[in-house]
């Protein structure tokens, strides 16, 4: 069995946000060693925190050949974890708690997520699931969107998915994931779709282009956002207007590939001061992952 | 000519009511094309979007830059109908960005006024807009009558008009210049 007599790392309970997500991530290389992971002291998983655990999980597969293991899962979590098809990936042997919790019921009214999606890297299986997604999304939009919601909102996030699920196959050269939630945190009502890859990132997406000069993996990051550039064609579009859109929504865009990360927030841009932040020398971590958030 | 995207893409089996993606832009275009064999020569095409919420920058960039590009050179002319807020905004932005990276303008014309307030989506200036606004209002005029509208010189005005006529977002016929 994987894992068996390695020492578990515990992890910490910082699974509520994508940027309390990196003391996780910090400790990849002792999960990579490990292959067990002790979740008895988290208490909350949001959506970007489970998918880039799940691509954890993932990395670890791929590299040992068996599935890592969770251990010491809260049931809720389990719950939680479940009903978002986190099992389905197969990536993670199924904990004890977790199979109890299968036996709950799933919520057929359960309108204001997506469950964790696997998109393809082959561009036909990935177009199917992308228009899948979307016809899901679209179906599901006004409860998910329920205090964002007006048609012109749908249209912009099914532009965003569409552009996001497209440069996986396009340059990731790896598979991904998507998952969508509205989950209410505190007073706020929070909407957060998050599509990852653990393929080769922005910064080693771009190595073939030395006309592209930046300093650090944060500015490489937000010149793709800000400007019509493309790994691949002589300019693109797709994050550019993915970046445009949350602004538009007044959104939280964050961004990490490799060890740069990025955070615009718009819903603070009109407030004098910074609202884009940069952060280099991460914890590496293959791939890029992003969270676009709405707030009510 | 008028040409039904929805109906094509039940055609070629793609779900609507989203455009998206860069294959689903080839397919498109493929069919497309094959409808315009029949579009004569200086013809104005509709391309109506009717039923259509989402065109992505990638099918933008597959499906009407191509059309455009094709337009320059079997000599018809574009037009859309019933274009949505967010296809706007994609076509504007690929257009945009077209622009700024092969140095040659690309903008298209449209039937009905967008969310951005004018009758075509690209990046022309001010008083190109102000010319096409006046043509569609007033179909044909000749240089003089721009220049006397706008308060441009002529020699001004017939380089904006030309140009204009030159990617194709009014028409120039007999010397005069005509909305598409």
């Amino acid at each position: 069995m994987s894992g068996t007599g390695m020492k578990a790392v515990v992890v910490p309970d910082r699974m509520r946000d994508p940027y309390t997500f990196e003391s996780i991530l910090s400790l990849n290389d002792e999960i990579l060693k490990s292959g067990v992971i002790d979740m008895s002291r988290v208490d909350f998983i949001e959506p970007y925190s489970m998918v880039s655990l799940l691509l954890m999980g993932r990395n670890y597969l791929r590299q040992k050949g068996e599935k890592a293991r969770i251990v010491n899962l809260p049931a809720h979590l389990a719950q939680y974890l479940q009903r978002m098809d986190f099992f389905k990936e197969g990536v993670f042997t199924v904990p004890e708690t977790a199979v109890a919790g299968a036996a709950l019921k799933r919520s057929s009214a359960s309108r204001r997520l997506i469950e964790i999606t696997g998109i393809p890297n082959k561009e036909r299986q990935s177009i199917e699931v992308i228009s899948s997604v979307i016809a899901l999304f679209r179906k599901k939009a006004p409860v998910i969107l329920k205090f964002w919601m007006t048609d012109p909102v749908v249209d912009f996030f099914v532009t965003v998915i569409s552009e996001l699920c497209q440069n996986i196959f396009e340059h990731s050269l790896d598979t991904g994931y998507l998952a969508l939630q509205t989950y209410r945190s505190g007073n706020e009502n929070i909407a957060r779709l998050v599509i990852s890859d653990s393929g080769i990132g922005i910064m080693k997406s771009f190595a073939g282009r030395p006309d592209i000069v930046y300093g650090s993996g944060a500015e490489l990051v937000e010149m793709a956002l800000t400007q019509p550039i493309s790994s691949k064609r002589e300019f693109g579009y797709g994050l550019c207007q993915v970046n445009s859109i949350a602004e538009r929504l007044r959104g939280i865009l964050f961004i990490r590939s490799e060890s740069s990360s990025l955070t615009a927030l718009y819903n603070r841009k009109d407030k004098t001061g910074k609202y884009m932040f940069h952060r280099n020398g991460l914890a590496y971590f293959g791939g890029t992952q992003i969270s676009i958030s709405l707030s009510a | 000519m008028i040409i039904d995207i929805a109906r094509v893409a039940k055609g070629c089996k793609i779900k609507l009511p989203d455009l998206i993606t860069r294959p689903v832009g080839r397919k498109l275009y493929a069919a497309v094309l094959e409808k315009l064999s029949f579009a004569g020569k200086g013809e104005t095409v509709l391309l109506d979007f009717e039923g259509i919420k989402v065109i992505d920058s990638s099918c933008v960039d597959e499906l009407l830059v191509k059309l455009i590009h094709e337009s320059w050179e079997k000599d018809f002319y574009i037009k859309l109908r019933n274009i949505s807020a967010i296809s706007e905004i994609n076509i504007d932005s690929v257009f945009n960005s077209y622009s700024n990276y092969k140095e040659k303008r690309i903008a298209v014309v449209r039937d009905e006024l967008g969310v951005n307030n004018k009758y075509y989506i690209g990046p022309l200036s001010e008083a190109e807009r102000d010319i096409i606004d006046y043509l569609k209002i007033n179909h044909r005029a000749n240089v003089y009558d721009i220049s006397s509208f706008s308060g441009m010189e002529s020699g001004m005005a017939a380089e904006i008009t030309d140009g204009l006529a030159s990617i194709r977002v009014l028409k120039k016929e007999n010397g005069d210049f005509i909305s598409i």
